[in-house]
């Protein structure tokens, strides 16, 4: 019997893998050179617009939330906290949509301009599944909690966020080799926890 | 002109900016306001005569952009508390009765034409989005305690 579920599984396994590999898109050099801008510009938009710490420490702020118990009306409270949650909901949005775009480049363009070692390509896949599935769950947790319930969860992407700027940072460093110093320095500041 | 030459003349020029103009103004939000209204709306170009004549057309144009930019990430990164302090002293430098003040601001929204050009969709709304809880406030703040001038006009048509 014990055979028998390890044959199963190593079957579903293999058929996982067959999968992925039919479903895998053809790489191809035509567009690499606009997928690799785009990923460029991704990644700069994550490091200096959507994950600075200074940015993303407001967006839940717990002292506007004092601020706004204290000295305002129960209804201004409650748009206060419906606003957040819609500007939270955005930067989650947002967040993801720049990850999909960096993660497209890599597992579809990026070998046609850099050797990326098969270890890189699986920390590489796994911090980018781990940070999506992360988005998730902030998505929903914003969603039905709002802002100032999800603060830990947000630190923790933006941790893993982070990572994943400086890993693909290394593989686009080629690129603009005198703007790399500049972002890593940009992308310390920004795995900051919330 | 080089670009090293003309990066060092638009940050002297910001500097003369800062140093002559931007440092009597108090608040962020003075500046930005400020700022946004040296923008040509039709060309998106910044104008300031005395700097241009310092500097030149050119020069004075990127000095003014780089402190709209600087005056709007100080507004965007400050709390809830400082935003609505700074609305407040603005407010009251209009010399415009508060609650008048208040609904222009939350009819005509001059806050939305005050940010720079290529402000992010995300950063603008979050600014705009605190903006109006610090109106909301405000609004509550002096409902709950309304300005002195009714008062007087009531006090005078009682004694007439």
């Amino acid at each position: 019997m014990t055979s028998l579920i390890l044959y199963c599984a190593i079957g579903a396994g293999l058929l996982v893998l067959l999968l992925l590999a039919v479903l895998r898109r053809p790489s191809r050099p035509e567009g690499s050179a606009e997928a690799l801008l785009e990923a460029r510009h991704a990644l700069r938009t994550l490091q200096l617009g959507l994950l600075p710490q200074e940015l993303v420490g407001r967006f839940f702020a717990r002292d506007d939330l004092e601020y706004v118990v204290a000295h305002a009306p129960k209804a201004t409270e409650q748009l206060f906290l419906e606003e957040r949650k819609q500007i939270v909901l955005a930067w989650v949005n947002q967040v993801r949509q720049q990850f999909i775009s960096l993660q497209d480049f890599h597992f579809g363009h990026s070998r046609h301009f850099i050797h990326v070692s098969l270890a890189s390509e699986i920390t590489l896949a796994w911090e980018f599944a781990a940070l999506r599935t992360v988005c998730l769950v902030l998505y929903l947790l914003v969603y039905f909690r709002g802002a100032y319930g999800a603060q830990q969860t947000a630190g923790k992407m933006v941790g893993i966020a982070a990572r994943v700027c400086a890993l693909s940072e290394k593989s686009l460093a080629f690129l603009t080799p005198a703007e790399s110093h500049a972002l890593t320095d940009n992308s310390a500041r920004g795995s900051a926890p919330v | 002109m080089t670009a090293l030459s003309k990066h060092t003349d638009v940050q002297a020029a910001s500097r003369d900016l800062r140093l002559r103009t931007l440092s009597f103004l108090a608040h962020p939000l003075d500046r930005l306001i400020y700022l946004a209204s040296t923008r040509d709306y039709n060309t998106g170009l910044y104008h300031h005569d005395g700097l241009a004549s310092r500097f030149s057309e050119e020069v004075a144009c990127e000095a003014l952009a780089d402190c709209h930019r600087e005056a709007f990430h100080q507004l965007l990164i400050s709390s809830l508390e400082n935003i609505v302090n700074q609305l407040q002293a603005y407010m009251e430098c209009s010399r415009i009765d508060p609650l008048d003040f208040i609904a222009a601001w939350r009819g005509l929204k001059p806050y939305r034409v005050a940010v720079p050009a290529q402000t992010d969709a995300l950063s603008a709304e979050f600014l705009f989005s605190n903006l109006r809880i610090a109106l909301a406030i405000l609004e509550s703040r002096f409902r709950r305690t309304p300005p002195a001038a009714p008062a007087a006009s009531q006090h005078r048509s009682l004694g007439r």
